[in-house]
């Protein structure tokens, strides 16, 4: 995988292989190429070389929308959330792919429309249970701490029941109580929903504590990979994120 | 319109329920704003034939609000072209009627339907282009409209427009002033019910979700640009059948009403008065059309103030941005929320309100 902004490659012969059901973190320094990497995976950015497959299907073709359809979810590192509905509309509006009513159907209530919205209704409420946002189900973004609004975007995803989760940063800007309740919902969604999750977090211990293999990135190319520890033991890593220099000798 | 708030509360059941956008109101606000509805439906009836003739119009104008609604409202696509789809409406109507003879009922349909074609070339100029440029856009649309289409003879029937006759039902018929209010108020009802219904679907809530941030609609697996193309077509085909109607209200529609600058001018109308009556719900409409006809009726009757209803309506729809984005009906739902609360204060409050605009029109129309 490769992508070029000028004269900068942004990212060089990246190589990244998920396993069904796999947690996997990326780390690197502000700039490595980490978004970009998942941009071009989700389809926001054409890469100039290379190409994306899920369970040996080709989507490098597919439009952002298109490979959500194809089972690929993400998360923003600056939350993305619809401001102007509450908690429990903009989960409704995540369920948009498992609805199949259309709107002649709805512009006359027909039986169609009506079990569209039981069904979005019953997927809601239980998905307000699994992260725990059912105080806060009638509420605007506007009204919630930033951690929450966190949580809601992560719901949002969740509801896509994609086979492949990237999450950007899900634990920046939120208090430490919440990173600490987000690696175990990490853990549980994927024994839940039995869906890959990669991940880029600056939090190492969170990072480190729920992925199970790790890529480290610097100037767009993969400079190691491993267990978690083997990837903090690797002497270019210390040197370009950890910001260690090799010791003499 | 929802308060900022740091922490979240300890015992969010205690506070009150903020209102919600896609799920409705609740079933007692629901049905105040019915009785609502009813009341202003019956309006009329004390002005005699006078009310119903002026009434004719504030219904046409909901059919053509509720276009808005859905495209500006629900899409956030800002369209200038909404009176030139009810001209192509109104247009295909008599052409169907008064050369083919064709029923009423059929030939708004073939209007309702000959817009599709312009509303996907609109739907094309919006993957490209947001906010300010769609408008833009379709301004240029809508001027070039009115120099091909409402000057092609054949369609409109040249400068002296269709004649035709309004629509009968088996033994009833509505050619009366009084019988065609009363279809036009079942037909507004049932379109309401249509727009209102289309909000709480699939299709509404991705519309919302496009207004709201395209990339995120994006990344939940929305299809954004078919999503736009469809609350277009929808709106272009309400605003045909408002069209249609308007055709047989005037009994002469003729293409020059919807050639420049008439059509872009009675477009801006048509999304100020939604905007006054509240833009994204599919009652705004029929509120915000019934208060700018009784505001023309008003500046009409006081002859000397007529020429201010430009400035009245350009501040009106300026301070209903600034403070009540909402409309009419973010008023309405406070007002009940203060009546809940505190009756005495919220009914005395409301009265005042209702005092005071029927005061200035009292006191407008006698000074003149």
């Amino acid at each position: 995988m490769s992508k070029r902004f000028g004269g900068i490659a942004a990212l060089d012969g990246v190589d990244l292989q998920v396993q069904p059901g796999e947690i996997v973190g990326l780390l690197g320094p502000n700039g490595a190429g980490k978004s970009t990497l998942f941009n071009v995976i989700c389809g926001y950015l054409k890469p100039d070389g290379g190409g994306i497959s899920l369970d040996g299907e080709d989507v490098g073709h597919l439009l952002p929308y298109e490979r959500v359809a194809a089972g690929l979810g993400r998360t923003f590192q600056h939350v993305r959330l619809f401001r102007n509905l509450t908690v429990y509309e903009n989960l409704v509006v995540a369920q948009h792919r498992h609805l199949s009513g259309g709107s002649f159907s709805a512009m006359l209530r027909l039986p169609a429309w009506r079990r569209d919205e039981r069904r979005a209704r019953e997927r809601v409420e239980a998905m307000l249970d699994v992260v725990n946002l059912r105080p806060w189900r009638d509420r605007y973004p506007t009204q919630l701490s930033y951690g929450t609004l966190r949580f809601l975007e992560l719901a949002s995803v969740l509801s896509l029941e994609p086979r492949v989760l990237l999450l950007d940063e899900p634990a920046s800007g939120i208090a430490q109580k919440e990173v600490e309740a987000l690696g175990p919902l990490l853990t549980r969604v994927r024994d839940e929903q039995g869906c890959a999750l990669v991940l880029i977090e600056h939090d190492m211990r969170l990072l480190l504590s729920v992925s199970e293999r790790v890529y480290a990135l610097d100037f767009g190319a993969v400079i190691a990979e491993g267990t978690p520890d083997e990837v903090v033991s690797n002497d270019r890593v210390l040197e370009s994120y950890l910001g260690r220099t090799r010791r003499a000798g | 319109m929802a308060v900022a708030v740091d922490a979240p509360p300890r015992n969010p059941e205690a506070e009150p329920r903020a209102p919600s956008a896609t799920e409705g109101s609740g079933r007692r606000t629901r049905l105040i704003g019915l009785g609502l509805l009813g009341l202003l439906a019956l309006l009329p009836i004390p002005f005699g034939d006078f009310g119903f003739f002026a009434g004719q119009y504030a219904l046409v104008y909901a059919m053509l609000g509720l276009s808005v609604t859905v495209v500006t409202g629900y899409a956030g696509l800002i369209s200038l072209m909404p009176y030139s789809f009810a001209g192509i409406g109104a247009m295909i109507t008599g052409l169907a009627m008064a050369s083919w003879g064709w029923p009423f009922w059929l030939a708004i349909l073939l209007g309702a339907l000959a817009t599709i074609p312009f509303s996907v070339l609109v739907g094309v100029a919006s993957i490209r282009l947001k906010g300010l440029y769609l408008a833009i856009a379709t301004l240029t649309m809508a001027n070039a409209l009115g120099e091909t289409f409402f000057q092609w003879g054949d369609v409109t029937g040249g400068n002296t427009g269709w004649l035709i006759s309004r629509p009968r039902v088996g033994p009833i018929d509505f050619a009366s002033d009084r019988m065609f209010y009363g279809l036009c108020l079942a037909v507004v009802l049932l379109l309401l019910w249509m727009v209102e219904g289309l909000r709480t679907s699939r299709t509404g809530r991705a519309m919302l979700a496009v207004r709201d941030n395209e990339l995120e609609a994006q990344a939940l697996g929305i299809n954004v640009y078919k999503t736009k193309l469809v609350a277009l077509v929808i709106g272009g085909m309400i605003a045909a059948i408002g069209g249609g109607f308007l055709a047989a209200l005037l009994l002469n529609p003729t293409p020059s009403a919807f050639r420049p600058p008439f059509a872009e001018v009675t477009s801006i109308l048509l999304i100020t008065l939604v905007s006054i009556g509240g833009i994204d719900r599919a009652l705004g409409a029929f509120f915000g059309a019934i208060a700018l006809v009784i505001q023309q009726q008003v500046f009409q009757g006081a002859e000397f103030f007529f020429a201010f209803f430009g400035i009245y309506t350009g501040f009106t729809v300026i301070l209903f941005l600034m403070f009540r984005p909402g409309g009419l009906i973010q008023i309405g739902k406070l007002q009940l929320a203060l009546i809940r609360e505190r009756p005495v204060l919220g009914i005395a409050v409301t009265v005042a309100i209702v005092g005071l605009n029927v005061g200035i029109a009292w006191l407008v129309l006698s000074l003149s």
